[in-house]
């Protein structure tokens, strides 16, 4: 099981994320998996950005407020024999991590490879502070990086990808033995090292990957995720008041819901689980007795209904090229997708006139001005492309459901739903999975599209 | 090709004649000199940057049992991985015993190699039963070769075959006897209906079986060779932990002639399905070409469109094992100029 960041940003909840361990050790056998504390990550990050620049006192500042933090914690969670132990691990830890602040003040210079070194200080003091808070509620607890637990990956920090069958492989051999002294391993999410021991962070998805190679690697039952929410939902609350908790949801549906913006797991993360058939639960640490949506290879309705979520994305735009000498020249959108791939543009959605003289893609509001620019600079002027146009200020309706595919009529349903309500689409996407159906609608409709469609197919119960 | 022993028993000493005899034949063929610059063995280790001299390196073996008393630079009691990742050698031959607990001093042999960029090629099979996925990827990882001609069919070669001379074929299943002491085994029992204990001894005598004949008689050899064969041949993520294990020690000579009245016999089969792999003994048609007697070994390969295909041939031996070895050593030597 993983603790995420705000399931430890404070005494009590580090205090009730030990009471979840020793609850659930039981009659279970449990790997913990500990993200850094609420935002060190973050903090971590701009302070790396300040003792490059050489600002050194901003970068101190924040460091020592890093520093407080953790050694504040200690003595609320510990037992008296621990505190001194565990304060002197933190006090080595702070006086490591500082110095590598100076050496990247010094330098002025933050390498991939440092940065993650620094990154990594977040959940390599989040993760003996659990352990003792478990220790300390009586249970048998060792800490370990995600190196010393094994999790090896290739050279490309910040995104750092694992070598999984290296890791699988050294997870099995290193912890399993644990259980058999009944001792629960706790290991710092987000971290690992590279063959040769090199510190590397795992990038996006960070500490739910950690768990899910964990989980894959021992065959795990469930790989269970706490959060602040309960899971997923229907919809998102604040936007439709009925929504309700999804019980269940495929693989699939949680990767277009993550796609989709839904709060969750990065898909990347989903992966080794998904590879695995390991099934992830995310379940609130506040309520731990709720069940929480459980996310799975079975694709099991939701109680008959075709669609099962429905999620809203803002702040994107729309971004078209069109051209009447598009006509019959098949390298254009190749040209298209190339150009903003290579200016780091996402592009989410895309559709394609069935003249095949437009093609439309839909991108973060932040990305249109660079994406108009890096497409005007490659295309113009060649004699396919007569124009590009932008739109911002959309945003992107997603409604998920396994259930959609071999149904008929649930599109139809959709835009007639949104119809109803005077709602006017502006693009529909083709050809994306099967698992959903997406369009584009302006960002004062967005609500009132996805309430439309919440009610249609009767999510709420 | 500067080359690395780590290991230095009947596989290692075999291979070293191989090399010695053949050596110019495989420079006029190949162009490469194999040069052997260190050898470890239990005791300790000798190493030359030169190239040891061979002949006095078998004497020393032969007199004192140990390669440590080579003159000059044989040392004790050295760390077998600390010499691979000081060493500036291309290859690491590794030849250890097997063990299948905790596969080393093989595993972290061949891991130290591979993560300090030398290629391997190992007869032992102990490493890759436990991780051959994983060491498969560090090497991929480190783009190395991992060789291991010799651990299956070192005397028939199952894996070559497969993989020159069946490519696009979908190969849905394996079975096959791939163990040749328990077939002996078998085979004796059955026909001259000894115990299992009197068949053990003559193989012990014959030199089929080894004086710890565990590994062979409870299935973890031809367990392990089924790992490496659908790991390579099937890509499929499996070590000895996914392989349904039994021996033949419980085997009666009663129950074999029972089977040779029904027109069957019994014979330790491994097998590989599509998520599942076994080792066990299994009653086969007497006229199934997978049915082989005494030390042969049998590969049935079932293939989507080709039908059923049997590769039969001789178990592996010292020598035989060591002529693997060369062959691993020649493709990596077109492959990587080294
Ligand atoms: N023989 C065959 O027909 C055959 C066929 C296929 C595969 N294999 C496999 O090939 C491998 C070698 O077989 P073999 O018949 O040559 O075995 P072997 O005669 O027992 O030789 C093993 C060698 O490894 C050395 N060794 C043992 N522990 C060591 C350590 N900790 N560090 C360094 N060296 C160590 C031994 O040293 P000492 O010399 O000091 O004892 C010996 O030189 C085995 O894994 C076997 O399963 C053998």
């Amino acid at each position: 099981m993983k603790f995420g960041g705000t399931s430890l940003s404070q005494a009590s909840k580090m205090k009730n994320a030990a009471k979840i361990l020793q609850k659930f050790s039981a009659s279970n056998k449990i790997v913990a998996v500990a993200s850094a504390i609420g935002e060190t990550t973050d903090q971590l990050a701009a302070i790396g950005e300040l003792a490059k620049k050489g600002d050194l006192k901003r970068a101190r500042k924040l460091l020592s407020k890093v520093q407080a933090s953790h050694r504040k914690i200690v003595p609320l969670i510990a037992g008296k024999a621990g505190t001194r132990e565990l304060l002197e691990r933190i006090e080595q830890l702070n006086s490591e991590l500082e110095r590598t602040v100076e050496g990247i003040a010094h330098l002025r210079e933050l390498t991939p490879r440092s940065r993650d070194y620094l990154l990594s200080f977040g959940e390599r003091l989040s993760t003996p502070i659990l352990a003792e808070t478990a220790t300390a509620t009586g249970l048998r607890t060792r800490p370990f990086t995600g190196a010393e637990a094994g999790i090896t990956t290739d050279d490309n920090f910040g995104e750092a990808k694992p070598l999984v069958e290296i890791s699988y492989h050294q997870i099995r051999q290193r912890l399993e033995p644990l259980w058999n002294r009944k001792v629960v391993p706790i290991v710092t999410g987000f971290v690992a090292s590279t063959v040769d021991g090199s510190i590397t962070t795992l990038g996006r998805g960070g500490s739910d990957y950690t768990a899910a190679l964990l989980g894959a690697a021992l065959a795990a039952e469930e790989i269970w995720i706490w959060t602040d929410v309960d899971g997923l939902m229907t919809a998102d609350p604040r936007i439709v008041k009925d929504a309700v908790l999804l019980p269940n949801v495929s693989f699939g549906e949680a990767l277009e819901l993550s796609f989709f913006g839904a709060k969750m797991m990065h898909p990347r993360a989903l992966q080794p689980a998904a590879q695995k058939k390991i099934p992830v639960r995310i379940k609130n640490s506040s309520h731990p007795s709720v069940n929480g949506t459980l996310v799975s290879a079975s694709e099991l309705p939701n109680g008959g209904k075709v669609v099962k979520a429905v999620s809203l994305i803002r702040d994107v735009g729309i971004v078209t090229v069109s051209g009447t000498g598009m006509m019959g020249s098949p390298g254009v959108a190749a040209k298209v997708f190339q150009t903003l791939g290579s200016n780091n543009v996402n592009v989410m959605m895309i559709s394609q006139g069935s003249s095949e003289a437009t093609i439309s893609c839909v991108v973060a509001n932040k990305e249109v001005d660079r994406a108009v620019r890096a497409l005007q600079l490659a295309l113009m002027g060649q004699g396919f492309v007569d124009k590009i146009a932008e739109e911002k200020d959309a945003c992107v309706i997603a409604v998920v459901g396994s259930g959609m595919k071999g149904t008929p009529g649930v599109a139809a349903r959709i835009f007639t739903a949104v119809a109803r309500r005077k709602v006017n689409v502006r693009m529909v996407a083709q050809g994306s999975s099967e698992y959903n159906v997406s369009f584009v609608v302006s960002h004062t409709d967005g609500a009132e599209a996805v309430r439309a469609i919440h009610e249609e197919f009767n999510l709420g119960h | 090709m500067r080359i690395i022993f780590a290991g230095f028993g009947t596989v290692g000493q075999a291979l070293i004649k191989v090399l010695r005899q053949d050596e110019q034949r495989i420079v006029q063929a190949y162009g490469f000199r194999p040069q052997l610059t260190t050898i470890v063995d239990s005791q300790g280790s000798c190493f030359d940057e030169a190239g040891l001299n061979i002949p006095l390196v078998l004497k020393t073996k032969e007199k004192y049992g140990t390669v440590a008393k080579y003159p000059g630079s044989g040392r004790r009691n050295d760390d077998s991985t600390r010499i691979i990742s000081d060493s500036d050698a291309e290859v690491v031959v590794e030849t250890t015993p097997t063990n299948f607990k905790d596969g080393e001093p093989g595993l972290s042999n061949i891991k130290t190699a591979l993560s300090t960029g030398k290629h391997v090629v190992t007869a032992n099979k102990g490493p890759l039963a436990l991780a051959m996925p994983a060491l498969l990827e560090l090497a991929r990882h480190r783009n190395r070769r991992l060789c291991f001609s010799g651990t299956v069919g070192g005397g028939t070669p199952f894996l070559d075959f497969a993989a020159k001379c069946m490519p696009g074929e979908r190969i849905a299943r394996i079975k096959g006897i791939l163990n040749g002491t328990t077939n002996y085994i078998l085979t004796r029992m059955e026909n001259s209906s000894l115990t299992f204990q009197k068949a053990l001894a003559e193989a012990q005598k014959k030199g089929y079986a080894e004086k710890d004949p565990t590994n062979d008689v409870e299935g973890f050899d031809t367990a392990a060779k089924i790992v490496i064969i659908a790991n390579w041949i099937l890509a499929k993520s499996f070590s000895l932990r996914d392989v349904d294990i039994t021996g033949i020690s419980k085997i009666t000579p009663r129950k074999l002639r029972a089977a040779q009245a029904l027109g069957v016999k019994v014979k330790l089969i491994g097998r590989i399905e599509e998520s599942s792999a076994s080792v066990r003994p299994e009653e086969i048609r007497a006229d199934d070409p997978t049915c082989v007697p005494d030390t042969l070994n049998a590969l049935t390969f079932s293939t989507e469109h080709a039908g059923d295909i049997t590769l039969i041939g001789p178990g592996a031996g010292g020598e035989r094992t060591a002529s693997a070895i060369v062959r691993d050593l020649v493709s990596i030597r077109k492959e990587y100029a080294v």
